[in-house]
Formats: structure tokens, sequence, C-alpha cells
């Protein structure tokens, strides 16, 4: 009886799949359909046999233009953004008393995990993809993606993967309950062993999406590969190729190598709780899982961080007025950074007890990393240095980004030492110190490309004022929060709990405190956006940040300037747009 | 040919990956003069084996991707990042030569008026 109903329910899934794809048949001409050339996109005004895009959701759905998927991803990094943001917030307030009060100590592990997963996962990789899918072809002179389909089906890998990660929340029953492993997923605990409740299907419906994630990473790095190796336009040779161009090549042969391991962990690990494999039962389980992930969880640090340094290295001359000082310095110290990513990841266990020979050449490897990381702060600070800076809201989150980023930095070097690692290790000091980094640095240079290409993406300008008020409670509420993590930490806090002593009460609320600013910023910055993109200033002209003046115009930007002029025009109204250079415009003389 | 692809100046810019190779270099150096752990054939393996593979990968990649943008360089212009497909867009010569002649100190006042006669006129909404 009940094989019956399977059975029926197998025809019926079968049936809907078939009429699916009459109907996207129907639809679509699938053979005949070409990429787009840049530039032509909706308007179609340079590819001679350029189709009209369908309208409507079909558009979105079936696009394999790699401007339509970057925004896809971009949208996508935002909402999880909001939801990751909404975690943390439901997390900081608890936090603000000591004692288990608003949540339950489980919800809060709960949120704890799903905080990080989502932030890094489906938010941070994410929105990198949004820029590097929307910008890099059009930097580099490519028509599109070196396989735009692939470029397609690695987004659409993502909104299932997302429900997958955050289905012990959407599926409120006793069986499935979200993970609470932390990120980290350190078995024996994700292995779902011991009296503990991570046996349940919620931990392997997170496992599945994180690898669903992984896989989507995977394909999209091999197309960035292939596509800025083989997709160049003539003139833009290994010495022309610009620096977030770089950095995401960089990345995706990070991701290329990294990734993988991490999927081959993940179903070693699914094996082990479904299938009773012993990959991490034994003795030495617990540090093998430590090693297979911090091999791929290192690497990782630096898959998020790299193209972001790219967006700050690419939009912070171009408000100096003056080309990026050590330009090659800056190529070479990413490189760099992506091949010692691999040597370092036992600085992460130093509190284990492995071998003190190992610790001490991780140490060093460790070390030695930070050198690229300071040259280019150093070159960013150069670039600055006497150059005519325009403070408009990216270059604010540009500097931002460099300040957080030698705070998070430097914090960092101190816990390569294995002395101080030893006293700090799983303390607070460890949560500020990657907070500067992922919030302090990541989320900020994410910020700063939103507001620097938001003309490009909306056709239009953003409120100058809002976006002034975001960057202000934004670095406030950052180094509030955060830098309160690090006293606690200092003070020997640990971090992962719900609950604390009320000797950190202070500190916690301070921290509660600037999150809250964040919070408010967080808003207003959604404000701003959705409400400029319906109503902001239209923008006539290809430079908007007056970058021709310094020499500084790059391909996008002519891209975007040829975008308008072949536009058709319905009526020829007009708009004054003020840009955020920091001067209010009289006329519009386009 | 790659002699002279690595010159003065290949060199002066890889410097930036030179100095890490050089701290992982004296690592090797301390851990095999001065071992406070003991000599173990296989953790002392591992352990040399983590400096040395770094180092190899890392001046591996240096020297191809070295060899890659200078050579680059020398063979085709070289334009600034991201501009190479701007039509009209200076070399970095010209952009260098151009810097070059005046040493005064950038203005620190936010006058936007072009000292650049030669910036083309846009079509941008600005003031002056």
């Amino acid at each position: 009886m009940e094989i019956n109903g399977q059975l029926a329910l197998t025809v019926l899934m079968g049936v809907f799949l078939v009429a699916v794809a009459a109907w996207l048949t129907r639809v679509e001409n699938w053979r005949s359909y070409t990429p787009l050339a840049s530039g032509g996109g909706a308007y179609g005004q340079e590819s001679g046999h350029a189709h009209e895009k369908p309208g409507g959701l079909i558009r979105w759905f079936t696009t394999v233009d790699h401007k339509d998927i970057g925004m896809l991803y971009g949208l996508y990094g935002v909402i999880a953004f909001l939801v990751g943001g909404a975690m943390v917030m439901i997390m900081r307030v608890e936090l603000a008393d000591p004692g288990m009060t608003l949540i339950s100590n489980t919800f809060y592990n709960s949120l704890l995990t799903s905080h990080g997963i989502t932030m890094l996962f489906l938010f941070g990789t994410p929105i990198i993809a949004a820029f590097s899918n929307y910008f890099i072809p059009l930097v580099i002179g490519a028509d599109d993606m070196a396989f735009p389909r692939i470029n397609a089906i690695a987004f659409w890998l993502l909104p299932p993967a997302a429900l997958l990660i955050w289905a012990g929340f959407l599926i409120p029953t006793g069986d499935i309950i979200p993970a609470q492993t932390a990120w980290t997923m350190y078995t024996p605990l994700s292995a779902g062993v011991g009296n503990g409740n991570q046996a349940n299907a919620g931990v392997d419906l997170m496992l599945l999406g994180l690898h669903l994630s992984g896989v989507s990473a995977t394909m999209g790095s091999i197309n960035f590969i292939a596509t800025i190796f083989t997709e160049r336009a003539e003139e833009v040779t290994w010495a022309n190729l610009d620096i977030f161009s770089w950095t995401i090549l960089t990345q995706s042969g990070l991701i290329l190598f990294a990734f993988p391991l991490l999927g081959s962990a993940m179903v070693m690990l699914l094996a082990d709780r479904n299938f009773g494999t012993v990959f991490f039962a034994g003795e030495g389980g617990a540090i093998l899982w430590q090693h297979l992930f911090w091999f791929f969880g290192h690497p990782e640090v630096y898959i998020l961080v790299l193209p972001p340094m790219g967006i700050v290295s690419y939009v912070l001359p171009r408000f100096s007025g003056r080309r990026l000082f050590g330009f090659k310095f800056v190529v070479y110290s990413t490189l760099a950074i992506g091949v010692l990513s691999f040597g370092v990841w036992a600085h992460h266990m130093f509190a284990t007890g492995i071998d003190p020979r190992l610790r001490a050449s991780f140490m060093a490897v460790s070390m030695a990393i930070a050198i690229p990381s300071a040259v280019k702060t150093f070159n960013w600070i150069t670039t600055m240095w006497n150059g005519r800076i325009r403070l408009t809201t990216p270059m604010l989150f540009c500097i931002g980004f460099v300040s957080n980023f030698i705070i998070g930095g430097v914090t960092g070097v101190f816990l390569a030492s294995i002395p101080i690692d030893l006293v700090l290790h799983d303390t607070y000091y460890v949560v500020g110190h990657f907070h500067y980094i992922v919030m302090g640095a990541i989320a900020f240079a994410g910020f700063a490309g939103l507001y620097y290409w938001y003309p490009i993406f909306t056709g239009r300008m953003y409120q100058r004022k809002l976006g002034k008020w975001h960057f202000w409670l934004w670095m406030v509420g950052t180094n509030i929060t955060f830098f309160a993590m690090i006293l606690l930490g200092y003070g020997g806090m640990p971090r992962r709990y719900a609950t604390y002593l009320p000797q950190f009460i202070t500190l916690h609320q301070i921290a509660t405190l600037g999150a809250l600013l964040l919070l408010v910023g967080g808003f207003i910055w959604l404000y701003n956006f959705i409400i400029s993109w319906l109503e902001g200033p239209v923008i006539e002209s290809g430079d908007p940040w007056n970058l021709k003046e310094d020499g500084l115009y790059t391909a996008e930007w002519e891209w975007f300037d040829r975008k308008l002029q072949t536009k058709i025009t319905d009526g020829g109204e007009q708009q004054d747009v003020a840009t955020d250079g920091g001067h209010e415009s009289d006329e519009s003389d386009s | 040919m790659a002699a002279k692809i690595f010159d003065k100046e290949t060199i002066l810019d890889l410097t930036v990956n030179i100095i890490p190779l050089g701290i992982i270099g004296f690592f090797v150096v301390v851990f095999a003069v001065y071992d406070p752990f003991g000599y173990d054939p296989l953790a002392s393996a591992i352990s040399f084996g983590l400096l040395l593979v770094p180092l190899v990968a890392l001046a591996a990649l240096t020297y191809i991707s070295g060899k890659a943008i200078a050579g680059d360089e020398k063979r085709s212009e070289v334009f600034l990042a991201g501009q190479a497909t701007v039509p009209g867009s200076q070399t970095l010569e010209e952009y260098e030569a151009q810097a070059e002649p005046d040493h005064e100190p950038a203005e620190l006042t936010d006058d936007e008026s072009a000292e650049d006669a030669e910036t083309e006129p846009t079509a941008q909404n600005t003031d002056d």
C-alpha cells in the first residue's frame, strides 16, 4: 500500500517534470540561444543577432547573461545578509543579559551555527560572485563568461542550498532541528554520537546544503579561471589585467583546491552519520576532521577576503585622484597569499596538542603570510597619501576597510604566535579578531562596491546623506562591537556560550549596543537602496564619479556610457543628478 | 629571453614575494640549527615539508607570474588597470610622463578645476 502511494507520487513528479520541460521549450528556443554580447543586454545594440530577452520573471529564471546572473547573486547575497544579520541580532540581544533570558541555549547554538554558515557561504561568496559576474567580463573585454550556462547552473544551485542549510528552522518538527555544530562542524559532536541531539536530520540537511553551495562555488571558479585565461580582449594582456580580476583569479584557484576537499570531508561525515562508517569515530578521528576542515577553512578566509581587497584596490585610487601605488606589488602579494594560505591551516589547531614541531612550522608560515597582507595595506595608504581625496560613500567604506583591516590583521598576527594563541584560544578575542576582518573589512568592501557601482546596475544615484549615515553608524558600530569582544577575550570570556559570568556584563552590553548601531545602519542602507532604485535621480552620464578628470576612467563605465548613449529615449525627461562626488549639480549637460 | 624579462625593475616588483620566502627560509635554517623539540623522523620530515612545500610553490608561482606579467609588459603596451579597452585612454608611459614633471604636493582642496587640459570634456553632471 505504502509502496503504491510512493509509486504514484513518483509518477506524478515525473509527469510534472516533463510538463515543466515541455513548457520551457515553448517559452524559449534553447538551441538558438546565444549568449548576448557585452553591451547587448536588453538593449541589444551591439550584437547583430542578439535576441530580445524574455520579459518578466521568465527572463530571470532563464537568463545566461553574466550581468543578470550577477544581479541574481547580488539579490541572493543581500537576502542572506539580512537573514544572517537577523540571527545575530537575536543572539546579541540575548547576550545583553548573563542568563538564559530571551531564547533557549539550544536555540542560541542553532543561531550561532546558522549565522556563521549563512554569512560565510550564503552572503560572502555570493556577494563577491555578484561583482565578479557583472564586471569581470566587462572589464576584461569578454563577450560573456566562458561557460554562460554553467554560470547559470552555479547560481541556481544556491537557493536550494540555502533552503537545506536553513531547513531546521523552516521545518518545525521534532525530528528535524537546526544544526548546533557551529560552522566548524567538529566531530564527534557533528557525527551525532553521544547523548546530544545532533543525530537529527537537520544536521544532514545542513551538510547537504553546504555541499551544494560548494559545488556551486567550484563551478563558478572554473568558469572564472576559463574566462580570465581565454576570453580576455587582445589588449588586456597579463600586464593590463585589473586588480579585481587578479584577485578573482586567485580566489578561483583557491576554491578549486579547497572546496572539493570540504565536499569530500562532508561526504565522509555524512557516511559516518548515516551509513555506519567510522572515518571520524576512532582514535584521531576528531583531529582528522580538524585537519580536513581547516585545510579548506583557512583558504576559505582568503577566498572571502581577496576579492574585497581587489574591490578596495580598484575603487580607492579613483577617489584618491591617482592610480594605485605599487600595482604590481598588490598583484604579486595576492598570488603569494593564495599559495601560502594552504600552508597555515593548523594555526587554528595550536591548542589541540599536535606535535610541537608541526606547530612551529605552521607558525612560521603564518608569520610569513602577514607580509603580503601588510604590503597591500601600505599600498592603500600610500595611494591616499597626498592624493586628492574625495570622501564619497564608497571611498569612506574603502577607508573603513583599511582601518578595520589593520586592527583585524594585527590582532591576527598575535594569534599566529603559539604562546599567545594558547592563552587566547577559544575566547572572544578570536571572535573579535575575525569579525574585524569579515564584517569590518569584507562586508565594508562589499558595500563600497555596492555604492560605487550602484549607478551602473540601477541607472540611478543613491541618496548621499543616507549613504554617509550608513557608513558612520557601521564604522562606529563595528568598532564598538568587536573591540568590546577583543577586551572580553582578554578577560577570558569563552566563545560560543549563550550565558556568561556576571563579570562580563558591561562589555557584553557595549557589544550589543554596537550591534544595534549596525542594525540601524543596515536599515538605512536598505531603505536608501530601495527608495533610490525606485525614485533616485536618473544617471545621464557614463562617468558619474568624474573619473575622466584624473585619467582613471575604466572599461565598465565606458560600457555603461555606451549603453546610455544608445538607449532609445522615450520622451526626453531630464532630471538633475547629484553625484556623490562631493558636488551638487546645477545642470545636466548630457 | 628570461634574463631580459627579469631585469632590475621586475626583480624589484618581486621583492614583495621574496620577503615571505626569506622568512620561511629563515625558519628552515633556525629549525635545522636549533632544535628544541628533538628529532623524530616522521614529525621532523613533515615539519620541514610544511615549510619547504609552500616555499617551492611560492617561488614557482612568483617566477611564472613574473615572467607572464613582465613579458607582456615588454611585448605590448601597458595601460592603467581596467583601461586597456577604453578608447583613447593613456598608456602607462604617458600617464607617468604627465605625472612626473611637477612634484608639487597634490592639492588638498576640494577644487575640481582640472589641471589636466588634455582630459576630454565629459558628459557628467558636475559643477565646477
